[in-house]
This record gives structure tokens, sequence and C-alpha cells, in this order.
């Protein structure tokens, strides 16, 4: 499984630069370094590649190079990062809500509080689907299931610890039942869960909306809700915020410079990365992507780190995965 | 070529019997740190305490076998051309380490394992290697762009 | 049928003149780069997806069908040639492949690799084609108790692989084990045996392992006899094609390797390596000289190689009608089609037809070149052999660690790589195989979250094994072919007795 994802990603990352090539000199002298803290090709990859892209086209940078430390998610880059990184006016880290997860749950001597946020990029909604020929229509009537019998309800998603776990922790302490009893059965990817949510072998699935979006849109899986704040124009699931349930997750990602970077150095880095992302090349990316615009300059982000770090290791906590 | 074993006792299954115990315990306290519990079903350290049991089994028949004859004849082994290759290993990873790139370490690892068997034009061997990794790096990094470990070498291109 | 008429529109497509041209380059290139070793047909296509992007969607879907097939093929021929398996599912390939090319027959080994990959990949597209949908339908009622019980299926197998000793054979089996234990569990988060290493936390790359044993233990062990005993040259002795015994035993070895693999390949989480274990046991049951099995039987490369390809044709199954990559070179292709922004998935077939159907018959054609590019190459490829030894050596090494730092350039897999590269000198110079190590490093992490995800659904109740039929049907075939010899060998005794 290891092995498959990395190479898979490897491919997305070989294939996601072809074409990039000859970015555009520019007024900006910035020559940047982008640390992808996972294998190449997925999520934090592909933002990673796609703001070098965006950076170098819209001429906010001289030169963008991305550089893959994978491992851990993502912690085994974090760890480079910061040392590598420290007061550094020329190196960036993408990251995102997994490492979050990711740095609590392997006991990480560092997380992205030690790095110096400089905005929030992307947020992609997760979805609860149930499969076609489950009686669950509705949230409601999951969280009666759930309220019924918290271990009979049978969770699928990605890796324990992850966003979709955390999802289903807190839609089932939302239902009234306990998290840490929560029945989630982890698998290494969307993949693999999807097919034991068409095989019939669980009451409930969350994943990335993109991931399942085929089987949602062909019938075979019923969405219920999505955990995006508002609805999103395409989705026909609403949120859970407008069904009653006050829970959102994002799987956001951002952008980061190193530690104790000040000064005249991060206001130039916050510079060009915010007219980057006000630029027609980002919302170009964006769209083909499918990746929702999240963006949020870097005080805020600042702070949303500070809150999700929190939220994420009180979840973690009430499922047993931190101490 | 072959060696007899002189005493009663077989010394390479008494060794790797002793090797399997100490994987053994090590798996045995490994498991028994795990401090995160499944809810429903078996935990992750089930696997370890299977694991480790296994290799418990396997390191007492080796140490029943080696009270019997030997049946396996080891032949005598050329040491200087495997602490070569070693050499050519170490090189490598020391020069990834280090920083010294990719085109240096895969010299020293063609230079270093061309000598284990046997040759002696080390020099031609160097840059037969240099030629070799200087491919290779610029087939990577420069036709697929993936970076290899890049060193004072690599950034001459 | 419908299916037909696809099909054909699907060949009108794929045999025009510049599309032949792309299929051809695209199967030379994936040999080529998938017969380094260290480089399976995973890392080939994803070096190469790039190449294929310059083209439009139909050429580069041809042109990759092509690189992906020929990286196939490129795996086994090192594997057999040199004892250094590109990738684990050409792992079995080595075992009686290299045996026949020591004794110079590494000509027919490659033969029957290549004509047992052809025939294997035909038929197994032709499966693609038209059982898709339904062969879907059935792979995803595969609960976790169902990969269980194919596991213990696979596990009684590997000690087909063991070789002179049962205890030597155990004990290699229960280092892959241990070796799958390593890293973070899947299941609940819980890091196993990484001593704080966080590089560890991701466990052992079974890429990583392969290599390390075969290509490094390899050289290591040559290098250890050479001074004394300079390996010969090896000498290619009688015709470098198959004799006509050669076809006779290779021909039902080939169908039955292509019917093991290509209903396990469609499998979510079947895989190539375990239909490889499988047919190499069950050609070695069948085998009418069994007692040429571990010395190099012809049958041990015939399967395995049919098994290994068509499973790869299944795993297109899953890929193409749920979005499914169930293997490193399927989830690389999935990158592939993203590229064009086609999703794969339940709409594809009717979203786009004419690609799916173009990919069909361009695997198809890109079969019929390989053969045909291939056989020629069996020549080119034995006297490989003849580069002096030392650069040969050299040169493995050099691209084996290549392979490993392409993949995840950090200093730790490079010392896993050398580490696994002692330990499997070691291994075989005190005559342990080295398959079951493998082995149970890809089976063992399968079996553990199987079992355990099982009981999670059961909260704990260890009957749901037994109460779905797949599972109970699969765990008492386990159980006969484990005990089954042990029953015949004290009856036959018995019977000894009477007389």
């Amino acid at each position: 499984m290891r092995t498959f994802m990395k190479y898979g990603l490897l491919a997305a990352v070989v294939g996601s630069i072809v074409g990039l090539a000859d970015g555009q000199a520019s007024a900006q002298n910035l020559e940047l370094t982008i640390t992808a803290p996972a294998g190449a090709g997925g999520g934090w990859d592909s933002a990673a590649r796609s703001l070098q892209e965006a950076m170098r086209a819209s001429g906010n940078a001289k030169s963008v190079q991305v550089v893959n430390v994978p491992g851990a998610g993502g912690t085994v880059g974090l760890a480079q990062f910061i040392g590598s990184a420290k007061g550094s006016p020329n190196q960036l880290l993408v990251a995102g809500i997994t490492l979050v997860g990711a740095s609590i749950s392997n006991k990480s001597p560092v997380d992205l509080t030690k790095v110096t946020p400089l905005a929030r990029l992307t947020g992609d909604p997760l979805v609860i689907v149930v499969p076609k020929a489950s009686p669950i229509k509705t949230i409601a009537d999951l969280q009666a299931t759930i309220k019924k019998d918290v271990a009979k309800t049978i969770w699928v998603g990605g890796s324990a610890g992850g966003a979709d776990h955390i999802l289903a922790a807190l839609v089932t302490k939302a239902s009234g039942a306990d998290p840490s009893k929560v029945n989630y059965v982890a698998y290494s990817g969307g993949g693999e869960s999807l097919a034991a949510m068409l095989g019939g072998q669980a009451t409930a699935g969350v994943s990335g909306y993109g991931e399942w979006e085929g089987q949602i849109k062909s019938g075979d899986l019923r969405a219920l809700a999505i955990s995006y704040p508002e609805p999103i124009p395409g989705i026909e699931a609403k949120p859970l915020k407008a069904q009653g349930l006050d829970i959102e997750l994002v799987n956001w990602r951002g952008i980061f410079a190193g530690p104790n970077v000040q000064g005249k150095d991060l206001d130039a880095l916050k510079a060009a990365i915010d007219k980057t992302v006000k630029s027609e090349q980002w919302k170009t990316i964006l769209k083909t992507r499918g990746w929702s615009d999240y963006y949020a300059p870097g005080d805020e982000f600042k702070t949303f780190i500070a809150s999700e770090t929190d939220r994420v290791r009180t979840v973690l906590k009430s499922i047993g995965l931190a101490d | 070529m072959i060696t007899k074993t002189p005493s009663s006792v077989n010394r390479t299954p008494a060794v790797i019997a002793v090797v399997l115990f100490a994987v053994a315990a090590i798996t045995y306290w490994d498991a028994s740190h795990m401090a995160t519990r499944a809810t429903y079903g078996m935990s992750a350290s089930a696997a370890s305490y299977f694991v480790a049991l296994l290799f418990l089994v396997l390191g007492i028949g080796h140490l029943v076998s080696a009270f019997k004859p030997s049946d396996i004849d080891i032949e005598m082994a050329d040491w200087k051309a495997v602490a070569w290759i070693g050499l050519a290993l170490a090189g490598l990873v020391v020069s990834i380490w280090l920083g010294g790139g990719f085109i240096l370490g895969s010299t020293l690892l063609f230079a270093f394992t061309a000598r284990a068997f046997g040759r002696k034009a080390l020099l031609v061997d160097v840059c037969l290697g240099a030629v070799i990794g200087m491919f290779v790096f610029l087939l990577f990094n420069k036709l697929l762009t993936l970076a290899l470990p890049q060193g004072p070498l690599e950034r001459l291109f | 049928m419908e299916s037909i008429s696809f099909l054909l529109d699907g060949f009108s497509l794929a045999i025009q003149p510049a599309n032949l041209l792309y299929a051809a380059i695209g199967v030379i290139i994936g040999t080529a780069v998938g017969v380094l070793p260290g480089i399976g047909p995973a890392l080939t296509v994803a070096l190469l997806l790039p190449v294929t992007f310059k083209l439009d969607p139909g050429g580069s879907i041809i042109m990759f069908a092509g690189i992906y097939y020929g990286g196939m093929y490129g795996g086994s021929t090192t594997a057999i040639l040199l004892n250094t398996p590109g990738e684990s599912a050409s792992v079995v390939t080595a075992l009686e492949g290299n045996k026949m090319a020591r004794a110079g027959r590494g000509g027919p080994a490659l033969a029957t690799a290549a004509v047992g990959s052809f025939v294997a990949a035909l038929i197994a597209t032709l499966g693609l084609a038209f059982l898709a949908p339904m062969l879907v339908k059935v792979a995803v009622q595969f609960g976790p108790w169902d990969y269980f019980g194919l596991m213990l299926i696979a596990f009684v197998t590997v000690s087909a692989t063991f070789g002179s000793s049962p205890l030597r054979g155990l004990t290699s089996l229960a280092f892959g084990l241990w070796l799958g234990l390593m890293g973070i569990d899947q299941l609940t988060g819980q890091a196993r045996l990484t001593f704080g290493v966080p590089e560890l936390l991701d466990g052992v790359e079974v890429t990583t392992l392969a290599v390390g044993l075969f290509a490094i233990g390899e050289a290591l062990l040559v290098a250890s006899r050479h001074l004394r005993k300079p390996e010969q040259p090896i000498p290619v002795k009688g015709s470098i094609w198959m004799t006509k015994e050669d076809w006779k035993r290779s021909w039902k070895p080939w169908l039955r390797g292509t019917v093991i693999g290509f209903p396990i390949g469609a499998l979510p989480a079947g895989g190539a390596e375990i239909p490889t274990f499988l047919s190499y046991n069950i050609e070695r049951k069948l085998s009418r000289k069994p007692e040429e099995f571990g010395y190099g039987a012809i049958e041990g490369v015939a399967g395995p190689e049919a098994a290994n390809n068509a499973s790869a044709a299944g795993t297109l199954v899953p890929l193409l009608t749920l979005g499914l990559p169930t293997s490193a070179t399927a989830a690389v292709m999935l990158a592939g089609f993203q590229q064009y922004n086609i999703q794969p998935g339940p709409l594809l077939f009717t979203q786009h037809a004419d690609l799916v159907w173009g990919l069909v018959a361009s695997l198809f054609i890109a079969n019929v070149m390989l053969l045909v590019l291939n056989l020629p190459l069996v020549g080119i490829w034995v006297k490989l052999l003849k580069i002096p030894l030392p650069w040969l050596y050299a040169g493995i090494l050099v691209f084996a660690s290549m392979g490993t730092i392409a993949a995840n350039p950090s200093v730790v897999e490079l010392l896993l790589l050398s580490g696994f590269g002692a330990v499997g000198f070691l291994m075989r110079r005190y005559d342990y195989p080295i398959a079951p190590a493998v082995v149970g490093l890809i089976l063992g992490p399968l079996a553990d979250s199987a079992l355990r995800r099982s009981l999670q659904m059961s909260l704990g109740d260890p009957m749901i094994l037994f109460q779905h039929p797949g599972s109970a049907i699969m765990i008492g075939i386990a159980t006969i072919a484990l005990v089954a010899p042990f029953i015949f060998r004290g009856l036959s005794r018995f019977q000894q007795d009477e007389d």
C-alpha cells in the first residue's frame, strides 16, 4: 500500500512539472525552496507544485524549487524544515490539517505552531456517505443509529487519527454517544474504504468529497452531508451546520516560513504569497484542480493553527489516540 | 573449502538461536509498551506478540538443531571482497549523508564494487562510475525532474 | 454485442500508424527502463509518464499501455538472468528462472516468460473488456474476512519456497513478518518497532527489502566466492529458444497462471504477488517433474509470470470501473488519467467510452508488439551476462541504489538497503531461502489488518470468519493444504507397513 501511494504520487509530480519549466523571470528576486513534507503527487505535493507554478507564472518569484521529504504524516519533513529553515528568508513549507493530527498522535517534538504561518490557501470538504441500499436516508437517521448502538455503527475511512477519523468522532459525539466508542475501521486511503462501502460492509463512510464524487454522482453512494461550513456550488449534499450539527472540519492546506523569520524578510514572503493567491494563475489552478479557496492571511492563519491544534488534540484524546 | 565443525555443538545455529531470542525479546518488549488499545477486536500488539512467540519457537528449533550434525556445507568466504563492497555501500551512504551528492556516491559505489571483484584499474573504474552516475543524474534531474541528492558536482549542471 | 463494436472502434484508433509508432516507442522504453534492477513497472511508468503528456490523450494512453506492459515484462528479465527481481511480483520468477539461467537455459526461461506474459495478458485483457463490470461487483463484496482467508491460503503456499529446511524457511518468513510489523499500524495509529526513528514510521518498503536481499545480497555472495572460485561466464547451452518439450511443459502453467492471476488482480486488495506464489505452488504440485523444482523447472517460470501479467490486467478492473488504484502501477495510471481530467470511476465507461476501448485495444497491440520485439531481444539479454563480472555487479549496485534513492532520498532508506544486503548475504551463505522473507513482509501486514478489521466489524467475535461462506471455504482450503501432506505421508507409511 505504502509503495503504491508513493509511486502514484511520484507520477503525479513528475507529471505536474512538465510544462512548468519555462517560468518567466520576474521583477521579484525571490529564489525560493518549497518543502512538501510528503511523497510526490499527494495533496501537499500538488499544492506545493501548483504554488510553484503560480508564483513563477505571476512573476512573484524568480525561481522556485520543490523538495519532497516524505514520512510519518509529514512530521519527518516538518522536523527537517524546522532545523534547516530557521530565520531563512527563502524557505517555505506546505502543510495541512493531517500534519496537525500526525504531530500529536506520533508524539512528535515539533508541530506547526513552531513555524511561521504565511497564508491558508485551500480547504476541501469531507463527505459523509452511506451505501445505496442503506435504510439511513438523512444525517438525523445516522445520528439515531449511532445513539441506538454506537459499537454496531461501523465507520470506514482513511488512516487512524486522520481527518476522516476525527469527523467520525465529532459526529458520534454530537449524536450523544461516547466518541471513544466509535467503531472506526481505518483503511489506507479513499480507494480501499470505497470498496468496503460499495460492498456494504460498513454503516457509514468518510472521505474527501473529490475522491468519492464519481460514486456519489452515479448513485452508488448516498451523500448525507459535507463538513464544509457553507454549501458548495455543484455539491448537492448540505453542510452539517445547515442540518443542525455544529461541526465544521475542512481539509485545509497552508504555506509556512521557517521559525524566527521576521521583519523585512517576513514581509517580502507574505507579500509574494498574497499577490500570488490573488493572481489569475492561482485562480485557474484552483478551478482545474477542483480545490476550494480557503484563503486567510498570515495573522488570521496563526490563530487558526492554534485553535485547530487544540481542537484536534481534544478529539484525538477523546478517541484515545493522544494523551 | 569446507569447514568441518570441530566441536559437537554447531556454532552457526547456536548463534542464530541467540539472535532469534534477542529479536523475540525486543518484539515482546515493544509490544508490551504499546499504549493505544483497539476499542473493538484485537490491538496492534497482538501481531507483535504472535511474531515474538514465533521467534521464540524458531530459536528453540535452532538450538535443538545446533546439537545435530550440520546439514549444510559452508564455504570459505573472501572477506576482503565483502569488505570492499561494504566500503562501496558506505561510500554511497556517507556521500549522501554529508551532502557529497549522488554522482560522487555512485562513483565510489561503482569503483569499489569493481575492486571487490578483483579489478585493479581503480582509476578507469572511477571514471566509468562517474560517467554512469552523471548520466543517471542528468536523466533524472533534467529529463524527469526528479530530485536526486545534490552535492558540489551536481551543482555544476 | 455493444462491447465488440466499441472494441473495434478502439482498434481503429489504436491501429493508426502514428499510434502504432507510439506503442512501439512505449514498449521499447518501457522494457529498457523496466530491465534495470530496483526499477519495477511502477517506477518505470512513473518516470516515463511525463513523456506521454506531450501527446494527445489517445496517443498518450496508447504509449502508456506500451510502457506498462514493457515495464512488466522488463522486471522479469533481471530476475531470471541476474537473480535480482526488479519488484516484488518477480521474486517468484527468480526462484526457478535464475536456476535455469545458471544451467545455461536463460534463453528458454526468458522466452517462456515472454510468451506466457503474452498469453496471460491477451486472455486477461479480453477478460477486462468483457467481464469488468460483472467482476467488479463480486470484487467489492470481498470483505476483510475473505481477505484473511485468502492470506491464509497464500501463507500455506509459501512453504513451497522453503527449500531444504522448514526451520530455515520459517525463520526467513518470520524475519519478513517482523519487518512487516515496523511502522505505524494502519488501524490504530500505534507505532510498532520503530525505536523512535521517525523514518521508520512509514514501515519497510517491499522494494527496498527485495532489492537489498536479492541484488545486494547476491553481489556480496558472488564477490565472496569470486577469488577462490571465479564465477564462470554462464554458457548458453543448446538453443536460446524453447524446445518442443518446453512448450509442452509451459502451456498449461500459462493458462493456470492466468486463471489465478486475473481474478485476484481484480480484487481491490489482491495485488500481483499473491497469485505468483499460488501459481508457483500449484505448478510444483501438478508438475510431472516436481524434483526439478528448486533446480530450474520451466513451469515455475511460466506459471508465475503468466499470473503476474494477468493480475496486471486484473488491476485495471477496479481502476477503470471504480477509480480504485490497487497496485503501484495502477496508482500511476490513475495519475495519468487525471492529467487529462478523466476521472476513472463508475461513469468512465459511459463518459469516455472511446478512451477506455482505445486503451483496451492498445493493450492488445502493445502486447503483440512486446512479443514481436522481445523474442529477438532474448538473444541480446542473454549476452548481458557477458559483461565482465566486476562491471556487471558494480552496475547492478548503482542502479539498485538509484532506484531506492529516486523513490525516497533518505539516508535511513539507504542504510536499510545496505543492511538488508548484508542479511541477504548471510542468509544465502547459511542456506536460508530469501523469498519467504519478502513474502512475509507483503502478506504479514495484509493478514494482520484483514483479521483485525474483521474482528473490529464483528465486535471481537471470531466466528465472523466462518459465518461468511467465502472466508469459511478459503480457511478450509488453507487448513486442508496445510494438513493434507502430513496425512498422505502418514497414509503411505501405513500402507507400506501393511505390505
